[in-house]
């Protein structure tokens, strides 16, 4: 049992990041075999690849993992390099400034990959 | 042999300086410290630095020689490149010359509890402990705390008052993972904070510069082994 202590936020971010971290490192073999392999290049190849469910979803999934990733990285960088007193509030503004262009790029990859049709 | 040592003295007000030095020396077989020793006796007795035991087992003679945290007293001579740069520990407070002010790390140090907490009526004699136990400590209570390796951290140069630094997570490390010691969880509440602990990203500085040759980024990974697993 854990008792009241810091933040606590350090362990999930962590861990988050290095799941994350997982899924990209299966994910982006298995897609460079795929879209290396695939029959046509160019756009025919590229929009057939893009086609089946199953490669949107694990296109969405791969963003899903690298937005977290990347903003818990500058997250890490933030902590380390903004630290003065008066940088708390830049830090803050920098944190959520990055997580509404990184959810506005979730939405757009959504946009993209449900193009395909 | 060329010197280039820094000199600082906060009561003449000047800042601090590099200053040169050419002492006549045989390095063959000596150290660092040696030099330390003849420039101090030789050439300018106003040099201060600290050093205790001149055998690498008391660790107060922590320097940067040449960029690199080292122990004085065992770091040859032989095959530094001159002029030899001795500064004093990075990022710490300079009190004079090589002397810094070791507060901050005995602050940290002192913060992971480094001691047995063991709340059973004390035993006749002792705590015994299986040899298998006793095999975990090894590589963690040979600490001496000369500081060569939390001064030579990036992570503590940027957040020195809230990163605790190799040294103490490798102490912390050294109680958690003793079997006689029942507050590993108080322990891990304590580190579960993004700086304590997580500010660390492994980068192994730290196991570079260790005179004595251990790894607190491989301690650090347990104790965040032990903070998943608990966590599931």
């Amino acid at each position: 049992m854990r008792t009241v202590a810091g933040a606590r936020r350090g362990l999930d971010m962590w861990l988050a990041q290095r799941a994350s971290a997982v899924y990209m490192a299966v994910f982006l073999p298995v897609f460079l075999f795929c879209a290396l392999t695939a029959p046509g290049q160019g756009y025919a190849g590229w929009h057939a690849l893009f086609l089946p469910l199953g490669m949107k979803v694990a296109a969405l999934l791969f963003v899903v993992a690298l937005l977290p990733h990347a903003w818990i990285g500058l997250r890490e960088i933030f902590i380390d390099y903004l630290h003065c007193a008066r940088c708390a509030l830049l830090r803050l503004s920098l944190y959520f400034a990055f997580a509404v262009l990184y959810l506005a790029c979730l939405v757009w990859a959504v946009d993209i990959l449900w193009s395909v049709r | 042999m060329k010197f280039r040592i820094y000199r600082y003295d906060p009561e003449s007000g000047a800042k601090p300086s590099m200053r040169d030095y050419e002492l006549d020396i045989d390095p063959q077989g000596k150290k660092v410290l040696d030099a330390l020793i003849a420039i101090k006796d030789t050439l300018d007795e106003s040099l201060s630095f600290r050093r205790s035991c001149r055998e690498g087992v008391c660790g107060s003679d922590g320097v940067n020689v040449n960029g690199t945290n080292v122990l004085a007293c065992i770091t040859p001579l032989e095959g530094l490149k001159q002029p030899i740069e001795i500064r004093p520990l990075p990022r710490l407070g300079v009190i004079r010359d090589l002397i810094v002010d070791m507060e901050q790390f005995y602050q940290h140090y002192r913060a992971v509890k480094p001691y047995l907490i063991n709340l059973d009526p004390e035993p006749e004699n002792e705590r015994p402990q299986s040899p298998e136990d006793r095999a975990e400590l090894d590589g963690l209570w040979e600490c001496i705390l000369c500081g060569c390796c939390t001064t030579s951290c990036p992570s503590f140069w940027w957040n020195p008052d809230k990163f605790l630094g190799p040294a103490a997570l490798l102490q912390g490390y050294r109680f958690i993972a003793d079997t006689r010691d029942q507050a590993t969880n108080e322990r891990l509440d304590f580190l579960e904070d993004p700086y304590r602990l997580f500010r660390c990203h492994g980068i192994m500085n730290c196991v570079e510069v260790c005179p004595k040759g251990l790894n607190p980024t491989q301690a650090v990974g347990k104790i965040k082994t032990l903070l998943v697993k608990r966590a599931l």
